[in-house]
């Protein structure tokens, strides 16, 4: 297993240099000046160029991308062209709100999704199994904003239940973190909800049509072992699967979230990096949210052997 | 361990925590009492006062740094920094004293070398700065309070140089920070001002924090805007950044918030049916719509094509489109100066009274236009500059001209601005924007309005009359002398159509009834805001 697991962090190397060459090609290419922002409105196109001078942005693609590549090599992910803080920092300030967001929001979604997909399927062509997956159709199809707007009006407005905004570090106790999260992490959830049950749901209405499911109830076995124990474990490899998948999902919802509920979280840190043109910052967290991606990956794979023997690698 | 051990051992510890939490005191009561929470316009991305000169790092910067001269409600500059000054009978030599007992933030006293090292960063950058440069001979500290700016020529509006609130404002910092570059972004973020920046507590993007600075010598006089005493009635004051209106009109409401800069005008009607929220205009002196053309190729290389334009346009239509259905928040604006101010005119302005489109096909047919397409570059996350841009693409196409409408985003007009390529090749012709009305009083720092060909901002006009008017404005004696000489310049920079202007706008703030001494002014001003518990 460990061998696995270090060809498989090994594997990674390749895959974030192309990420690192893909990311700052584009950055390159796309259209934007940071020196111009920086400027401000008012500042002459000398004082733009000086700026831009200064900042080594008018140097050639090649020595820009060479003297990042060995930064990188070296942990050293640069310096923000706008606040003069290095990107590591900036990047440190704001995994925690993120990472809770997505935490929360994973807690959430698996521990309602599940359940619901469960019971979707064990009650198939129900009323109850219509109501799940109207609910499913609901969650994929309202914009996240929406659902942040509606629940912040009604449970922090109207209801006085949770603050409207903001983000309250766990080191300032647990209760006040979580006040903070249930609401944007509830909304970041609806859609990963409905995405986990409906496919909880298929999975399981395969599984419960095996024979062996059949010889479990002529047996006696009790309903809810029948569908916890032999039904969830054999359905659980392409739930997994659509998790892990999820965790693109969850970041690219967190980048929306954030803004809504006013998280200072990596979301929001992106977002105003690729609107200034900070390259530096654009270019770390691309590179986090990759190496993130590929680890959950990685995990996913590793679940698999956990939730079915038969995988092997 | 078994499962059901784990299990229930996490359970366990997670309640824990959480009692413990749910009792942990997020903020002493008479810590909050004193805390301000604000919103400003944007996220405070840099805080070097000179090197970026945007509008939020100017308004951030003043609660940090002081300057030499700060101009008043009239305003006129008077003397902050300053306890006196002479100016020989020739006008070429100026002798600044400083008030005595000032402190930096590091407890280091302010001296005359640091405000030398200052001013000669600020004058780097900045458009009045560079002009005296220009005339300079010298700028030395004669003693620790005393420092003298020896000129090659008189430079009468020397005190409005160093008290004018357009960025970049003439900041006085210690002088191993103003010696850095003025192109190259500072690292400290030590000043002499009523607050002190908490660099350890900034997330760029989200929080930025000042506490009051104990050993602030404020001046005695009334308070009023960058003028007169300063005295700070709050211990802390948070710059909470908001992307989201729609965000920040709930906290406001929720009490969560206490002053938003610029609520965005279609959320106002909800603020003002707030029971705990007041409303008012934040800035009297608003704002000054513009686009501006590229004199550099056609079709605008033509004055009667810029003309026809201007012959066509209806100030109205771009107005509403920026504030909406609410008459108070707009004017039309024949002219380039703000009005309501002492530099108002309307000279040579009835061009932008005309709203009449036949007439602009006539002039455009006779300056020979040839369907050559305008590349209109509007930036979309900006509603300022889309909602101008969506009216003048529609004018021009009424108008029957060709339009490429380029939506993009701020940093990409930012930068294709800044090209002298032909529009085929990367350029453009037209971009919309808008200038702070405090900009607009005067020649002062009101870089848009010159029309000095390659050297002008960008769109490079070329109007001779328009410069003889800004010299003539500078060198002035009088006011009678200033107004006339501004009332040519206002008449050339039309006749010449140095920039489109689309009309004059404001803007509300809004903030909790709990908060009282909000002003209005061209930037928040935070002494004597007092906030009740």
């Amino acid at each position: 297993m460990t061998s696995i697991v270090f060809r498989r962090v090994l594997s990674t190397i390749p895959v974030m240099g192309v990420v690192a060459l893909f990311v700052f090609s584009l950055l390159y290419i796309a259209p934007g000046d940071p020196a111009a922002v920086i400027a401000g409105d008012q500042a002459s196109p000398e004082d733009v160029e000086r700026i831009r001078q200064g900042l080594g942005l008018d140097r050639p693609y090649l020595v820009r991308f060479f003297e990042w590549l060995l930064q990188i090599l070296r942990g050293d992910l640069g310096v923000s062209i706008f606040t003069n803080l290095p990107v590591t920092t900036m990047i440190a300030q704001r995994v925690e709100p993120t990472l809770s967001l997505m935490i929360v929001t994973l807690i959430i979604a698996v521990g309602v999704a599940v359940p619901m997909g469960v019971v979707a399927a064990w009650k198939a062509d129900t009323w109850i199994d219509r109501s799940a997956m109207g609910f499913a159709v609901f969650g994929f199809s309202t914009p996240v904003f929406v659902v942040g707007y509606l629940i912040a009006y009604l449970f922090a407005l109207k209801l006085g239940w949770f603050p409207v905004q903001g983000y309250v570090p766990i080191a300032r106790g647990v209760g006040p973190w979580l006040h903070s999260l249930i609401l944007p992490s509830v909304t970041l959830a609806l859609v990963y909800i409905a995405l986990i049950a409906r496919i909880t749901r298929a999975a399981m209405l395969d599984v419960l049509s095996q024979d062996y499911i059949r010889t479990a109830k002529a047996k006696g076995v009790g309903q809810r072992q029948i569908l916890f124990v032999h039904g969830l474990k054999n359905a659980a490899v392409p739930i997994v699967t659509v998790i892990g998948i999820g965790v693109a999902l969850l970041i690219g919802g967190a980048v929306v979230t954030e803004s809504v509920f006013a998280i200072p979280g990596l979301g929001r840190l992106i977002v105003d990096a690729i609107l200034r043109r900070d390259y530096p910052v654009i270019q770390g967290v691309v590179l986090l949210f990759s190496f993130v991606y590929v680890l959950v990956n990685l995990g996913v794979d590793l679940v698999y052997t956990f939730v079915d023997p038969r995988i092997r690698y | 361990m078994d499962r059901r051990t784990f299990l229930q051992a996490s359970l366990g510890a997670g309640l824990i925590g959480a009692s413990g939490g749910l009792a942990a005191p997020a903020i002493a009561q008479g810590a909050a009492k004193k805390t301000l929470k604000f919103v400003p316009q944007a996220n405070l991305a840099n805080f070097d006062p000179i090197w970026g000169t945007q509008y939020v790092v100017r308004n951030a910067a003043a609660l940090v740094w002081d300057t030499l001269y700060g101009v008043d409600e009239k305003l006129q500059p008077q003397r902050q920094m300053i306890e006196s000054e002479e100016v020989s009978d020739d006008g070429l030599v100026w002798t600044f004293k400083l008030r005595s007992g000032m402190k930096f933030h590091d407890g280091e006293p302010v001296t005359a070398k640091d405000a030398v090292a200052s001013m000669v960063r600020w004058s780097a950058r900045d458009p009045m700065g560079l002009m005296i440069r220009g005339v300079q001979n010298e700028i030395v500290a004669v003693d620790d309070l005393t420092f003298r700016w020896s000129l090659k020529k008189p430079y009468p509006k020397m005190l409005l140089a160093l008290g004018k609130n357009n960025a970049p404002c003439s900041f006085v910092m210690p002088e191993r920070i103003a010696k850095t570059d003025p192109f190259t972004q500072i690292k400290e973020y030590v000043g002499s001002g009523p607050m002190k920046f908490m660099a350890k507590e900034w997330v760029p993007g989200a929080i930025a924090v000042f506490e009051k600075f104990g050993d602030y010598k404020s001046r005695e006089e009334p308070s009023s805007w960058l003028a007169g005493s300063k005295r700070m009635m709050l211990d802390r004051i948070e710059w909470v950044i908001m992307p989201d209106p729609a965000t920040a009109l709930a906290a406001l409401q929720n009490g969560e918030i206490d002053w938003w800069e610029n609520p965005i005008s279609d959320l106002v009607p909800v603020l003002q049916g707030a029971a705990d929220v007041a409303v008012d205009i934040a800035d009297p002196l608003g704002n000054v719509g513009a686009f501006r053309m590229n004199h550099l190729f056609p079709p605008f290389d033509k004055v009667e094509v810029r003309k026809a334009v201007l012959t066509a346009m209806n100030q109205e239509d771009y107005m509403r489109a920026i504030v909406g259905s609410d008459d108070a928040l707009w004017k039309p604006m024949p002219g380039f100066f703000t009005p309501g101010t002492q530099f108002y005119t309307e000279q040579g302005g009835d061009i932008l009274k005309m709203k009449n489109l036949d007439a602009a096909k006539k002039l455009l047919e006779k300056a020979g236009y040839d369907g050559t397409p305008v590349s209109c570059v509007v930036a979309q996350d900006q509603p300022i500059t889309k909602a101008q841009g969506d009216v003048t693409a529609d004018l021009l196409r009424r108008m029957g001209m060709t339009v490429d409408f380029v939506a993009t985003d701020w940093g990409t007009v930012g930068a294709r601005r800044a090209s002298k390529k032909p529009p085929k090749e990367g350029g453009w012709n037209m971009f919309h924007t808008w200038h702070a009305g405090a900009d607009c009083l005067s020649p002062a720092g009101y870089n848009a309005l010159r029309a000095n060909g390659e050297k002008a901002w960008f769109g490079w006009p070329s109007s001779p009359k328009t410069e003889e008017g800004i010299t003539a404005w500078f060198e002035a004696a009088d006011l009678e002398a200033e107004k006339a000489a501004l009332a040519k310049t206002n008449a050339a920079a039309v006749d010449d159509v140095v920039y489109g202007v689309t009309g004059f706008f404001l803007s509300y703030q809004a903030w909790r009834k709990n908060v009282t001494g909000v002003r209005k002014g061209p930037l928040p001003f935070f002494w004597d805001v007092t906030k009740e518990a």
